[in-house]
Protein backbone atom coordinates (compact mmCIF):
# COMPACT_ATOMS: atom_id res chain seq x y z
CA UNK A 1 0.00 0.00 0.00
CA UNK A 2 3.10 2.33 1.05
CA UNK A 3 4.36 2.30 -2.44
CA UNK A 4 0.88 3.04 -4.25
CA UNK A 5 0.70 6.27 -2.18
CA UNK A 6 4.13 6.95 -3.32
CA UNK A 7 3.38 6.71 -7.09
CA UNK A 8 0.20 8.57 -7.05
CA UNK A 9 0.69 9.12 -11.00
CA UNK A 10 0.91 5.63 -12.34
CA UNK A 11 -2.35 4.96 -13.98
CA UNK A 12 -4.36 2.45 -11.54
CA UNK A 13 -6.04 -0.33 -12.22
CA UNK A 14 -8.36 -3.24 -10.48
CA UNK A 15 -11.28 -1.21 -8.87
CA UNK A 16 -14.09 -3.34 -7.15
CA UNK A 17 -15.77 -4.18 -10.81
CA UNK A 18 -13.20 -6.44 -10.99
CA UNK A 19 -13.81 -8.10 -8.48
CA UNK A 20 -17.41 -9.02 -9.21
CA UNK A 21 -16.12 -9.36 -13.04
CA UNK A 22 -15.53 -12.74 -12.88
CA UNK A 23 -19.21 -13.95 -10.91
CA UNK A 24 -20.63 -11.61 -13.43
CA UNK A 25 -19.13 -13.36 -16.67
CA UNK A 26 -20.24 -16.84 -15.33
CA UNK A 27 -23.77 -15.16 -14.94
CA UNK A 28 -23.36 -13.85 -18.02
CA UNK A 29 -22.65 -17.34 -19.80
CA UNK A 30 -25.48 -19.27 -17.89
CA UNK A 31 -28.10 -16.59 -18.38
CA UNK A 32 -27.37 -16.68 -22.60
CA UNK A 33 -27.18 -19.86 -22.58
CA UNK A 34 -30.24 -20.19 -20.63
CA UNK A 35 -31.79 -18.15 -22.91
CA UNK A 36 -30.69 -20.03 -26.25
CA UNK A 37 -32.44 -22.82 -24.93
CA UNK A 38 -35.60 -21.47 -24.18
CA UNK A 39 -35.73 -20.01 -27.49
CA UNK A 40 -35.91 -23.07 -28.75
CA UNK A 41 -37.37 -25.45 -26.48
CA UNK A 42 -39.80 -23.30 -24.60
CA UNK A 43 -41.66 -20.26 -26.26
CA UNK A 44 -43.38 -21.19 -29.16
CA UNK A 45 -42.89 -20.62 -32.62
CA UNK A 46 -44.55 -17.14 -33.36
CA UNK A 47 -46.19 -15.55 -36.82
CA UNK A 48 -43.57 -13.55 -38.30
CA UNK A 49 -43.31 -10.71 -40.53
CA UNK A 50 -47.28 -9.94 -40.96
CA UNK A 51 -47.97 -8.49 -44.88
CA UNK A 52 -51.03 -6.97 -46.44
CA UNK A 53 -52.49 -9.77 -48.30
CA UNK A 54 -49.35 -11.43 -50.04
CA UNK A 55 -46.79 -9.02 -51.09
CA UNK A 56 -43.72 -9.64 -53.30
CA UNK A 57 -40.87 -8.94 -51.29
CA UNK A 58 -37.39 -9.64 -52.92
CA UNK A 59 -38.37 -11.72 -55.64
CA UNK A 60 -40.30 -14.26 -53.47
CA UNK A 61 -43.49 -14.09 -52.13
CA UNK A 62 -44.55 -13.43 -48.34
CA UNK A 63 -47.24 -13.61 -46.45
CA UNK A 64 -47.81 -14.89 -42.64
CA UNK A 65 -46.14 -17.78 -41.90
CA UNK A 66 -44.94 -19.45 -38.81
CA UNK A 67 -41.07 -18.84 -38.85
CA UNK A 68 -38.32 -20.47 -37.04
CA UNK A 69 -36.14 -17.74 -37.86
CA UNK A 70 -37.90 -15.23 -35.66
CA UNK A 71 -35.54 -17.41 -32.92
CA UNK A 72 -32.66 -14.70 -34.06
CA UNK A 73 -35.18 -12.03 -32.40
CA UNK A 74 -34.17 -13.13 -29.18
CA UNK A 75 -30.38 -12.43 -29.71
CA UNK A 76 -30.83 -9.91 -32.31
CA UNK A 77 -33.09 -7.32 -30.06
CA UNK A 78 -30.91 -8.00 -26.81
CA UNK A 79 -27.13 -7.41 -29.18
CA UNK A 80 -28.83 -4.55 -30.75
CA UNK A 81 -29.44 -2.83 -27.07
CA UNK A 82 -26.53 -3.72 -25.58
CA UNK A 83 -24.82 -2.37 -28.43
CA UNK A 84 -26.10 1.56 -27.92
CA UNK A 85 -26.17 0.99 -24.48
CA UNK A 86 -21.92 0.49 -24.55
CA UNK A 87 -22.19 3.54 -27.18
CA UNK A 88 -23.78 5.96 -24.80
CA UNK A 89 -21.11 4.43 -22.23
CA UNK A 90 -18.40 5.39 -24.35
CA UNK A 91 -20.10 8.90 -25.04
CA UNK A 92 -20.63 9.79 -21.23
CA UNK A 93 -16.89 8.79 -20.89
CA UNK A 94 -15.83 10.87 -23.52
CA UNK A 95 -17.23 13.77 -21.93
CA UNK A 96 -15.89 13.44 -19.24
CA UNK A 97 -12.41 13.17 -20.92
CA UNK A 98 -12.72 16.73 -22.56
CA UNK A 99 -13.82 18.05 -19.13
CA UNK A 100 -11.07 16.09 -16.66
CA UNK A 101 -8.52 15.62 -19.63
CA UNK A 102 -7.77 12.41 -17.85
CA UNK A 103 -6.07 9.44 -19.17
CA UNK A 104 -8.00 7.16 -17.34
CA UNK A 105 -12.01 7.78 -19.04
CA UNK A 106 -10.27 8.58 -22.23
CA UNK A 107 -9.10 4.23 -21.74
CA UNK A 108 -13.03 4.03 -20.97
CA UNK A 109 -14.67 5.70 -23.93
CA UNK A 110 -12.45 3.78 -25.90
CA UNK A 111 -12.89 0.04 -24.44
CA UNK A 112 -16.75 0.72 -24.18
CA UNK A 113 -16.37 1.73 -28.14
CA UNK A 114 -14.46 -1.72 -28.38
CA UNK A 115 -17.34 -3.24 -26.98
CA UNK A 116 -20.22 -1.46 -28.68
CA UNK A 117 -17.93 -2.38 -31.59
CA UNK A 118 -18.43 -5.92 -30.97
CA UNK A 119 -22.18 -5.88 -30.16
CA UNK A 120 -22.62 -4.07 -33.67
CA UNK A 121 -21.39 -6.47 -35.76
CA UNK A 122 -23.18 -9.13 -33.84
CA UNK A 123 -26.29 -7.10 -34.62
CA UNK A 124 -25.60 -6.58 -37.92
CA UNK A 125 -25.00 -10.51 -38.63
CA UNK A 126 -28.21 -11.36 -36.88
CA UNK A 127 -30.02 -8.69 -38.50
CA UNK A 128 -29.10 -10.14 -41.72
CA UNK A 129 -29.98 -13.55 -40.50
CA UNK A 130 -33.20 -11.68 -39.76
CA UNK A 131 -33.74 -10.05 -43.11
CA UNK A 132 -32.53 -13.11 -45.41
CA UNK A 133 -35.24 -15.30 -44.13
CA UNK A 134 -37.80 -13.25 -43.09
CA UNK A 135 -37.85 -10.97 -45.53
CA UNK A 136 -36.23 -12.69 -48.56
CA UNK A 137 -33.60 -10.30 -49.36
CA UNK A 138 -30.28 -9.59 -47.93
CA UNK A 139 -30.35 -5.99 -47.60
CA UNK A 140 -33.30 -3.60 -47.96
CA UNK A 141 -33.05 0.17 -46.38
CA UNK A 142 -34.93 -0.02 -43.46
CA UNK A 143 -34.53 2.74 -40.72
CA UNK A 144 -33.23 0.39 -38.38
CA UNK A 145 -31.01 -1.68 -40.92
CA UNK A 146 -29.58 1.73 -42.50
CA UNK A 147 -29.21 3.32 -38.57
CA UNK A 148 -27.65 0.29 -38.27
CA UNK A 149 -24.98 0.37 -41.44
CA UNK A 150 -24.17 4.00 -40.51
CA UNK A 151 -23.48 3.04 -36.87
CA UNK A 152 -21.06 0.70 -37.36
CA UNK A 153 -19.63 2.86 -39.76
CA UNK A 154 -18.77 5.60 -37.69
CA UNK A 155 -17.47 3.05 -35.38
CA UNK A 156 -15.07 1.88 -37.77
CA UNK A 157 -14.20 5.09 -38.92
CA UNK A 158 -13.37 5.99 -34.96
CA UNK A 159 -10.80 3.42 -34.58
CA UNK A 160 -9.19 4.40 -37.65
CA UNK A 161 -9.10 8.02 -36.47
CA UNK A 162 -7.58 6.61 -33.41
CA UNK A 163 -4.72 5.11 -35.18
CA UNK A 164 -4.46 7.95 -37.57
CA UNK A 165 -3.31 10.33 -35.01
CA UNK A 166 0.16 10.13 -33.25
CA UNK A 167 0.10 12.24 -30.07
CA UNK A 168 -1.97 10.32 -27.70
CA UNK A 169 -3.56 13.34 -26.19
CA UNK A 170 -4.20 14.63 -29.54
CA UNK A 171 -6.08 11.56 -30.46
CA UNK A 172 -8.03 11.12 -27.04
CA UNK A 173 -9.40 14.66 -28.10
CA UNK A 174 -10.38 13.67 -31.50
CA UNK A 175 -11.80 9.99 -30.41
CA UNK A 176 -13.83 11.51 -27.79
CA UNK A 177 -15.38 14.23 -29.82
CA UNK A 178 -16.23 11.89 -32.83
CA UNK A 179 -18.13 9.73 -30.22
CA UNK A 180 -20.00 12.18 -28.88
CA UNK A 181 -20.96 13.16 -32.22
CA UNK A 182 -22.21 9.42 -32.96
CA UNK A 183 -24.31 9.59 -30.17
CA UNK A 184 -26.24 12.43 -31.13
CA UNK A 185 -25.98 11.34 -35.06
CA UNK A 186 -27.39 7.77 -34.88
CA UNK A 187 -30.72 8.73 -33.29
CA UNK A 188 -31.30 12.01 -35.77
CA UNK A 189 -30.27 9.36 -38.28
CA UNK A 190 -32.89 6.39 -37.29
CA UNK A 191 -35.56 9.41 -36.88
CA UNK A 192 -34.80 10.54 -40.52
CA UNK A 193 -35.24 7.35 -42.22
CA UNK A 194 -38.15 6.60 -40.14
CA UNK A 195 -40.02 9.68 -40.61
CA UNK A 196 -39.63 10.64 -44.48
CA UNK A 197 -42.22 8.41 -46.05
CA UNK A 198 -40.94 6.29 -48.72
CA UNK A 199 -43.07 5.01 -51.53
CA UNK A 200 -40.67 2.45 -52.84
CA UNK A 201 -40.51 -0.18 -50.45
CA UNK A 202 -43.36 -2.49 -49.09
CA UNK A 203 -44.45 -1.77 -46.03
CA UNK A 204 -43.82 -4.54 -43.63
CA UNK A 205 -45.76 -4.70 -40.44
CA UNK A 206 -45.05 -6.55 -36.94
CA UNK A 207 -47.65 -8.19 -34.84
CA UNK A 208 -47.61 -5.68 -31.75
CA UNK A 209 -47.08 -7.18 -28.44
CA UNK A 210 -45.22 -10.13 -26.90
CA UNK A 211 -46.73 -13.08 -25.14
CA UNK A 212 -45.13 -13.10 -21.84
CA UNK A 213 -42.64 -16.23 -22.79
CA UNK A 214 -41.29 -14.57 -25.15
CA UNK A 215 -41.06 -11.25 -23.17
CA UNK A 216 -39.51 -14.20 -20.27
CA UNK A 217 -36.78 -14.75 -23.06
CA UNK A 218 -36.16 -11.97 -24.45
CA UNK A 219 -35.61 -10.70 -20.96
CA UNK A 220 -33.36 -13.69 -20.06
CA UNK A 221 -31.31 -13.07 -22.81
CA UNK A 222 -30.85 -9.21 -22.53
CA UNK A 223 -29.68 -9.92 -18.81
CA UNK A 224 -27.35 -12.31 -20.26
CA UNK A 225 -25.90 -10.23 -22.56
CA UNK A 226 -25.65 -7.59 -20.55
CA UNK A 227 -23.56 -9.06 -18.21
CA UNK A 228 -21.64 -10.72 -21.00
CA UNK A 229 -20.71 -7.33 -22.14
CA UNK A 230 -19.56 -5.85 -18.79
CA UNK A 231 -17.16 -8.74 -18.07
CA UNK A 232 -15.70 -8.30 -21.53
CA UNK A 233 -15.35 -4.55 -21.08
CA UNK A 234 -13.78 -5.03 -17.42
CA UNK A 235 -11.73 -7.59 -18.72
CA UNK A 236 -10.26 -5.39 -21.69
CA UNK A 237 -10.19 -1.94 -19.45
CA UNK A 238 -8.03 -4.01 -16.84
CA UNK A 239 -5.76 -5.01 -19.36
CA UNK A 240 -5.31 -1.85 -20.62
CA UNK A 241 -5.06 0.13 -17.91
CA UNK A 242 -2.21 -2.56 -16.84
CA UNK A 243 0.07 -1.84 -20.00
CA UNK A 244 -0.58 1.52 -19.55
CA UNK A 245 0.70 1.11 -15.82
CA UNK A 246 3.78 -1.01 -17.23
CA UNK A 247 4.66 1.80 -19.69
CA UNK A 248 3.85 4.54 -17.09
CA UNK A 249 6.31 2.45 -14.57
CA UNK A 250 9.02 1.91 -17.42
CA UNK A 251 9.32 5.59 -18.14
CA UNK A 252 9.73 6.39 -14.73
CA UNK A 253 12.54 4.03 -13.67
CA UNK A 254 13.87 5.27 -16.74
CA UNK A 255 13.78 8.97 -15.74
CA UNK A 256 15.24 7.76 -12.93
CA UNK A 257 18.24 6.20 -14.26
CA UNK B 1 -3.91 56.71 -21.23
CA UNK B 2 -6.68 54.76 -21.55
CA UNK B 3 -6.28 51.19 -23.12
CA UNK B 4 -7.03 50.11 -26.21
CA UNK B 5 -11.26 48.58 -26.56
CA UNK B 6 -11.26 45.20 -27.62
CA UNK B 7 -12.84 44.41 -30.52
CA UNK B 8 -16.36 42.83 -30.52
CA UNK B 9 -17.07 39.06 -31.33
CA UNK B 10 -18.83 40.17 -34.54
CA UNK B 11 -15.68 42.35 -35.68
CA UNK B 12 -13.65 39.46 -35.02
CA UNK B 13 -16.07 37.19 -36.83
CA UNK B 14 -16.17 39.86 -39.81
CA UNK B 15 -12.00 40.16 -40.02
CA UNK B 16 -11.48 36.07 -40.07
CA UNK B 17 -14.12 35.85 -42.45
CA UNK B 18 -12.66 38.93 -45.01
CA UNK B 19 -9.21 37.06 -44.69
CA UNK B 20 -10.52 34.04 -46.28
CA UNK B 21 -12.77 35.42 -48.47
CA UNK B 22 -9.40 37.74 -49.97
CA UNK B 23 -7.54 35.03 -49.50
CA UNK B 24 -9.70 32.76 -51.89
CA UNK B 25 -10.20 35.45 -54.50
CA UNK B 26 -6.58 36.05 -54.85
CA UNK B 27 -5.54 32.84 -55.54
CA UNK B 28 -8.66 31.31 -56.64
CA UNK B 29 -7.19 28.09 -55.37
CA UNK B 30 -10.05 26.10 -54.21
CA UNK B 31 -13.01 27.32 -56.31
CA UNK B 32 -11.13 26.59 -59.66
CA UNK B 33 -10.49 22.93 -58.22
CA UNK B 34 -14.11 22.17 -56.80
CA UNK B 35 -15.44 23.92 -59.98
CA UNK B 36 -13.26 21.92 -62.14
CA UNK B 37 -14.09 18.38 -59.94
CA UNK B 38 -17.75 19.32 -60.53
CA UNK B 39 -17.41 19.50 -63.86
CA UNK B 40 -15.47 15.82 -64.07
CA UNK B 41 -18.17 14.13 -61.83
CA UNK B 42 -20.87 15.62 -64.14
CA UNK B 43 -18.64 14.24 -67.18
CA UNK B 44 -18.35 10.22 -64.83
CA UNK B 45 -22.03 10.87 -64.62
CA UNK B 46 -22.50 11.35 -68.18
CA UNK B 47 -20.59 7.81 -69.12
CA UNK B 48 -22.61 6.10 -66.30
CA UNK B 49 -25.88 7.19 -67.86
CA UNK B 50 -25.30 7.12 -70.95
CA UNK B 51 -27.28 4.20 -72.09
CA UNK B 52 -30.01 5.32 -69.65
CA UNK B 53 -33.24 6.03 -71.52
CA UNK B 54 -34.91 9.60 -71.66
CA UNK B 55 -38.11 9.56 -69.24
CA UNK B 56 -39.67 10.63 -66.16
CA UNK B 57 -37.91 7.98 -64.05
CA UNK B 58 -34.82 9.56 -64.75
CA UNK B 59 -36.22 12.41 -62.39
CA UNK B 60 -36.04 9.92 -59.18
CA UNK B 61 -32.74 9.44 -59.22
CA UNK B 62 -31.12 12.72 -60.75
CA UNK B 63 -31.55 14.47 -57.19
CA UNK B 64 -29.41 11.88 -55.74
CA UNK B 65 -27.12 12.13 -58.27
CA UNK B 66 -27.14 15.40 -57.52
CA UNK B 67 -26.08 15.48 -54.04
CA UNK B 68 -23.50 13.07 -54.80
CA UNK B 69 -21.80 15.51 -56.50
CA UNK B 70 -22.52 17.94 -53.96
CA UNK B 71 -20.80 15.74 -51.38
CA UNK B 72 -17.80 14.69 -53.86
CA UNK B 73 -17.12 18.28 -54.27
CA UNK B 74 -17.79 19.59 -50.51
CA UNK B 75 -15.21 16.40 -49.70
CA UNK B 76 -12.68 18.39 -51.89
CA UNK B 77 -13.70 21.73 -50.57
CA UNK B 78 -13.08 20.71 -47.08
CA UNK B 79 -10.15 19.10 -47.58
CA UNK B 80 -8.12 22.07 -48.79
CA UNK B 81 -9.94 24.68 -46.29
CA UNK B 82 -7.49 23.98 -43.49
CA UNK B 83 -4.28 22.56 -45.28
CA UNK B 84 -3.06 26.28 -46.06
CA UNK B 85 -3.89 27.24 -42.36
CA UNK B 86 -1.46 24.24 -41.36
CA UNK B 87 1.17 24.97 -44.42
CA UNK B 88 1.66 28.54 -43.20
CA UNK B 89 1.32 28.27 -39.58
CA UNK B 90 -2.04 30.46 -39.84
CA UNK B 91 -3.77 28.83 -37.35
CA UNK B 92 -0.99 29.14 -34.57
CA UNK B 93 -0.90 32.56 -34.91
CA UNK B 94 -5.01 32.29 -34.67
CA UNK B 95 -4.83 30.54 -31.69
CA UNK B 96 -2.36 32.86 -30.04
CA UNK B 97 -4.29 35.53 -30.58
CA UNK B 98 -7.13 36.60 -27.97
CA UNK B 99 -9.99 35.11 -29.51
CA UNK B 100 -13.29 32.80 -29.00
CA UNK B 101 -12.52 29.47 -30.65
CA UNK B 102 -16.07 29.53 -31.17
CA UNK B 103 -15.75 32.65 -33.42
CA UNK B 104 -12.83 30.46 -35.80
CA UNK B 105 -15.04 27.68 -36.16
CA UNK B 106 -18.27 30.09 -37.64
CA UNK B 107 -15.80 32.14 -39.51
CA UNK B 108 -14.67 29.12 -41.39
CA UNK B 109 -17.86 27.30 -41.39
CA UNK B 110 -19.27 30.46 -43.27
CA UNK B 111 -16.21 30.66 -45.78
CA UNK B 112 -16.65 27.21 -46.43
CA UNK B 113 -20.69 27.86 -47.15
CA UNK B 114 -20.05 30.69 -49.57
CA UNK B 115 -17.33 28.65 -51.33
CA UNK B 116 -19.92 25.75 -51.56
CA UNK B 117 -22.64 27.76 -52.48
CA UNK B 118 -20.84 29.39 -55.50
CA UNK B 119 -19.90 26.05 -56.57
CA UNK B 120 -22.84 24.87 -56.86
CA UNK B 121 -24.20 28.06 -58.27
CA UNK B 122 -22.07 27.09 -61.27
CA UNK B 123 -22.36 23.14 -61.01
CA UNK B 124 -26.00 22.54 -60.69
CA UNK B 125 -27.09 24.76 -63.87
CA UNK B 126 -24.54 22.97 -65.79
CA UNK B 127 -25.64 19.63 -64.25
CA UNK B 128 -29.53 20.77 -65.52
CA UNK B 129 -27.69 21.86 -68.95
CA UNK B 130 -26.05 18.33 -69.63
CA UNK B 131 -29.01 15.95 -68.45
CA UNK B 132 -32.12 17.93 -69.47
CA UNK B 133 -32.32 15.84 -72.57
CA UNK B 134 -33.11 12.82 -70.34
CA UNK B 135 -36.33 14.76 -69.10
CA UNK B 136 -37.83 17.85 -67.29
CA UNK B 137 -38.12 18.82 -63.77
CA UNK B 138 -41.74 19.37 -62.77
CA UNK B 139 -43.07 23.30 -62.46
CA UNK B 140 -42.00 23.05 -58.05
CA UNK B 141 -38.50 22.18 -59.34
CA UNK B 142 -37.36 25.93 -58.23
CA UNK B 143 -38.05 24.57 -54.67
CA UNK B 144 -35.44 22.43 -54.75
CA UNK B 145 -33.10 25.79 -53.62
CA UNK B 146 -34.35 25.38 -50.05
CA UNK B 147 -33.03 22.02 -49.27
CA UNK B 148 -29.86 22.84 -50.98
CA UNK B 149 -29.21 26.19 -48.75
CA UNK B 150 -29.86 23.93 -45.87
CA UNK B 151 -27.78 21.06 -46.71
CA UNK B 152 -24.90 23.30 -47.88
CA UNK B 153 -25.22 24.95 -44.64
CA UNK B 154 -25.52 21.70 -42.60
CA UNK B 155 -22.51 19.97 -44.47
CA UNK B 156 -20.22 23.29 -44.15
CA UNK B 157 -20.98 23.25 -40.24
CA UNK B 158 -20.38 19.73 -39.68
CA UNK B 159 -17.60 19.35 -42.31
CA UNK B 160 -15.19 22.62 -40.55
CA UNK B 161 -15.35 20.33 -37.53
CA UNK B 162 -14.41 17.15 -39.04
CA UNK B 163 -11.88 18.68 -41.40
CA UNK B 164 -10.40 20.50 -38.37
CA UNK B 165 -9.90 16.91 -36.82
CA UNK B 166 -8.50 15.42 -39.94
CA UNK B 167 -6.35 17.90 -40.70
CA UNK B 168 -3.88 16.83 -38.29
CA UNK B 169 -3.91 12.96 -39.13
CA UNK B 170 -1.59 10.85 -41.33
CA UNK B 171 -3.96 10.08 -44.67
CA UNK B 172 -5.87 13.40 -43.90
CA UNK B 173 -8.04 12.81 -47.35
CA UNK B 174 -9.47 9.56 -46.80
CA UNK B 175 -9.77 10.06 -42.91
CA UNK B 176 -12.01 13.46 -43.47
CA UNK B 177 -14.15 10.86 -46.13
CA UNK B 178 -14.46 7.71 -44.09
CA UNK B 179 -15.98 10.49 -40.83
CA UNK B 180 -17.92 12.83 -42.93
CA UNK B 181 -20.02 10.68 -45.29
CA UNK B 182 -21.56 8.25 -42.08
CA UNK B 183 -22.12 11.51 -40.18
CA UNK B 184 -23.61 13.61 -42.89
CA UNK B 185 -25.71 10.82 -43.92
CA UNK B 186 -28.80 11.65 -42.46
CA UNK B 187 -28.73 15.68 -43.53
CA UNK B 188 -27.94 13.68 -46.93
CA UNK B 189 -30.84 11.20 -46.64
CA UNK B 190 -33.40 13.93 -46.13
CA UNK B 191 -32.13 16.44 -48.56
CA UNK B 192 -32.17 13.78 -51.45
CA UNK B 193 -36.18 13.12 -50.34
CA UNK B 194 -36.49 16.80 -50.87
CA UNK B 195 -34.79 17.44 -53.93
CA UNK B 196 -36.45 14.66 -55.15
CA UNK B 197 -39.60 15.98 -53.86
CA UNK B 198 -39.45 19.26 -55.69
CA UNK B 199 -38.31 17.90 -58.90
CA UNK B 200 -40.97 15.06 -59.49
CA UNK B 201 -43.51 16.73 -58.03
CA UNK B 202 -47.24 16.03 -57.57
CA UNK B 203 -48.34 13.73 -54.70
CA UNK B 204 -45.05 12.85 -53.62
CA UNK B 205 -44.11 16.49 -53.43
CA UNK B 206 -47.07 17.71 -51.12
CA UNK B 207 -46.21 14.27 -48.81
CA UNK B 208 -42.46 14.30 -47.59
CA UNK B 209 -41.20 17.78 -49.38
CA UNK B 210 -41.72 19.93 -45.72
CA UNK B 211 -40.94 17.16 -43.54
CA UNK B 212 -37.99 16.25 -45.15
CA UNK B 213 -36.89 19.92 -45.46
CA UNK B 214 -37.90 20.34 -41.22
CA UNK B 215 -35.59 17.37 -40.35
CA UNK B 216 -32.67 18.48 -42.60
CA UNK B 217 -33.20 22.13 -40.58
CA UNK B 218 -33.13 19.66 -37.48
CA UNK B 219 -30.06 18.18 -38.30
CA UNK B 220 -28.16 21.47 -38.89
CA UNK B 221 -29.26 23.15 -35.72
CA UNK B 222 -27.98 19.92 -33.18
CA UNK B 223 -25.16 19.24 -35.34
CA UNK B 224 -23.71 23.19 -35.81
CA UNK B 225 -24.93 23.30 -31.75
CA UNK B 226 -22.61 20.47 -31.21
CA UNK B 227 -19.80 21.23 -33.78
CA UNK B 228 -19.67 24.71 -32.15
CA UNK B 229 -19.19 23.73 -28.53
CA UNK B 230 -16.85 20.30 -28.89
CA UNK B 231 -14.69 22.95 -31.40
CA UNK B 232 -13.02 24.56 -28.71
CA UNK B 233 -11.41 21.07 -28.15
CA UNK B 234 -10.72 20.00 -31.46
CA UNK B 235 -8.98 23.39 -32.34
CA UNK B 236 -6.66 23.35 -29.18
CA UNK B 237 -5.32 19.95 -28.78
Amino acid sequence: MKEKAREVKLPESGQWPDRIAPVVLGAGIVLSTLGFLLAFLWVGPVYGASVDGVELIGGSMVSQMLLISQKIFYFHMPVAIVSFIALAFAAYYAIRFLMTKEQRFDSCSQVAMEVALLFVICTMITGEMWTRFEWGVWWTWEPRLTTYLILMLIVIAYFILRNAVDEPERSATYSAVISIIALIDVPICFMVTRLIPSSIHPVVLREGGMTADMGICLAVCLLGLLCVGFALYRARFNQLRLSQRVEAMKQTLEEQQ
Amino acid sequence: METPKRPSSFAQYKTLLAKDLRQEFRTREMLVSMGVYALLVIVVFGVALSFARPGEEFLEVSAGLLWALIVFTSLLGLNRSFSHEIEEGCLEGLLLAPLDHGVVFLSKATSNMVFLLIVEAIAIPLYWLFFSSLAHPAETGWLMVAPILVGSVGIAGIGTLLSTITVNTRGKDVMLALLFVPIVFPLLYACVSATTAAIVGGDLMAESFMVSLALAAGYDVIMILASWVLYDFVVGA
